[in-house]
């Protein structure tokens, strides 16, 4: 089964018709033990990425779909009477798991959203007396739906610095759409068979951390944190946290790895700088006018000389 | 005198009133449309007891007789002496000129509200209320109380606007006449066209770009002269600072095969790690010396 990241990739690209920013997204997250935050409208293949990433990989996977009336020990877990014995058991919630699909969370209240989010900082939970380690690998891949504001409760700027990145998805091409129709037209669909083993995911996620990232390489990732922070747009409240440094740097390592490199080059730092900063940044009412959230980043990207 | 001059006042704001307050049905309205309502005075700074006139000024596309539904606002700080009207017809349509003389009788500031005329707009139909703009008046108390010292000042008065309009007319002459002085005269004779030399296109001398970059690698095989050597060739392809290596790829500069493996392998001697970096520069160092061969 030694494949490589790449033969997750080709496992994936069988699955979903497109979406290959999705797929390298959901990659560099695996790759970098992060979290991994997709907005997009509703039907174009968030869940199923997901489900097929954790199909790949012979890992566990659960699926919470968040609804306003979920508490918190229904992700994490509770402790009931068992009779026979005369003691309280635990039951693990679907938290335990190695890809664990949040769908909607905006969707669920603040404590609910508290409560995964701190499992996904600490990767461990509390249940009763008892702390439970989190399985190897851990992976939380949420969805958001951006058209509904009704009844959802949007995820604060902190919350949110906990998802190492956020993949906008976007509607597929005419003929995306005409591939779609081929292979989905009968059932479910092409399933997804396991190519890596966990084991080689840990292997994988050590090369990525040895990537070697240039000091010049370095400045640049602090210099694009940098102006996000200064008052270069007035479409921006407050800048990235100093989060968003330590991921365009693991980001653009396991980008590099996904390239075939031991080093990280100009190139894969801006290709993943937009993934770990777009939701990082405190952008304001004017950021309509000045073309959107992502035409304001690529401005400031584009400001910063490459080395 | 006084009680007559009272009894006319309170008939003109009790007509007024009336006038406001009983409006015509618009079935009664004329069928108008109307392009001008204005109220002017022929002074804004009347002197108390002096008299002076209010006039209102309609338009109307329309030939009529007669123009109705014309209010005029409440004039209860003036009095009332006289008020006539006329209407000319034109081809452009019917001017109504409502000429009223009144006096002041208190010094201060005076505001007179917008005249209102309704009628029904000829254009959709729909009856309408419209307001010409307001008038605010300064009485001041330099007035017949004091005929002598007033015709003084009055002729103080015209002496100065006189001697205003003279001087203006005499700097009007001469900014027209220096105008003239510069519109004609001689203009100097234009310089002769001088033929340029045909511009030589700046050409970047690709070959001594690229033994440049290979001595920067060659005395200095770090990762200092590898950037060095990187800059330089990604200065031969034009590539701007904004640009990373994908960029430069796609310049039409960079189409040739050999270019772009030079410009991989001075990427990965730029940035790859320590233990690499000596294998890196050699290999832009054969790439380079295959180019300049």
């Amino acid at each position: 089964m030694m494949n490589g990241p790449a033969g997750v990739t080709d496992a994936l690209r069988g699955t979903i018709v497109g979406q290959e920013g999705v797929i390298e997204g959901l990659l560099l997250g695996l790759l970098c033990a992060g979290h991994v935050l997709l907005e997009g409208p509703p039907g174009l293949a968030k869940t199923l990425a997901c489900r097929a990433l954790a199909s790949a990989l012979h890992g566990e996977f659960k699926r919470i779909q968040f609804t306003p009336d979920l508490l918190p020990s229904d992700i994490v877990g509770t402790r009931i009477f068992d009779q026979h014995e005369s003691a309280f058991a635990t039951v693990r919630g679907p938290i335990f798991a190695n890809v664990v699909l949040a769908d909607e969370i905006n969707r669920a209240p603040a404590k609910v959203q508290s409560a995964l989010l701190e499992a996904m900082q600490e990767r461990q939970v509390t249940i009763g007396p008892q702390t439970h380690v989190l399985p190897d690998p851990f992976v939380v891949m949420a969805t958001m739906n951006p058209l509904d504001s009704e009844g959802t409760y949007a995820l604060p700027i902190a919350q949110m610095d906990r998802f190492l990145l956020k993949i906008d998805v976007g509607y597929p091409t005419r003929e995306q759409e005409l591939a779609i129709m081929e292979r989905f037209a009968i059932g479910e669909g092409p399933s997804t068979e396991p190519v890596a083993t966990l084991d080689e995911v840990r292997s994988w996620r050590a090369q990525a951390r040895a990537v070697h990232v240039d000091d010049e390489l370095k400045k640049y990732i602090v210099d694009l944190v940098l102006v996000t922070r200064e008052a270069r747009s007035t479409a921006i409240d407050h800048g990235a946290s100093p989060r968003a440094t330590l991921a365009i740097a693991n980001l653009a390592r396991a980008k590099a790895l996904l390239e075939g490199r031991d080093y990280a080059v100009p190139d894969d730092v801006r290709n993943v700088a937009p993934l770990a900063l777009r939701h990082r940044i405190g952008f304001n009412f004017r950021v309509s006018a000045e073309g959107g959230p992502q035409s304001v980043l690529d401005k400031l990207i584009a400001s910063i000389p490459v080395p | 005198m006084a009680r007559h001059a009272r009894i006319r006042a309170l008939t003109l704001l009790v007509v007024t009133a009336a006038g406001l307050s009983a409006r015509a049905p618009a079935q009664s309205l004329q069928r108008l449309t109307v392009t001008q309502l204005t109220l002017t005075a022929d002074t804004t700074t009347p002197r108390m007891e002096v008299p002076f006139h209010l006039i209102v000024t309609a338009h109307v596309r329309e030939h009529i007789s007669e123009l109705d539904n014309v209010d005029l606002p409440i004039l209860a700080e003036l009095e009332l002496l006289g008020d006539e009207h006329t209407l000319s017809t034109t081809a452009t349509g019917t001017t109504y000129r409502e000429t009223i003389t009144v006096v002041a009788h208190h010094t201060g500031r005076i505001a007179i509200a917008p005249v209102t005329l309704d009628a029904v707009d000829a254009r959709d139909g729909k009856a309408k209320r419209y307001f010409s703009n307001r008038l605010t008046l300064q009485v001041s108390g330099l007035g017949l109380a004091a005929p002598s010292t007033w015709n003084a000042w009055d002729a103080f008065g015209t002496f100065l606007r006189v001697l205003v309009t003279v001087a203006l007319a005499i700097v009007g002459f001469v900014g027209i006449g220096v105008l003239l002085a510069v519109f004609f005269r001689r203009r100097p004779a234009p310089e002769p066209v001088m033929t340029l030399p045909t511009p030589v296109p700046v050409t970047i001398d690709r070959g001594s770009l690229l033994v440049e970059a290979m001595a920067a690698l060659r005395t200095e095989p770090t990762r200092a002269g590898a950037m060095r050597a990187r800059s330089i060739v990604r200065r031969m392809v034009g590539a701007t600072e904004a640009e990373t290596l994908a960029d430069v790829l796609r310049r039409p500069a960079a189409s040739d095969h050999a270019v772009r493996n030079l410009l991989r392998a001075l990427e990965r001697a730029g940035f790859t790690h320590e233990a690499d970096l000596r294998a890196a520069i050699a290999a832009a160092t054969a790439d380079l010396e295959r180019m300049t061969r």
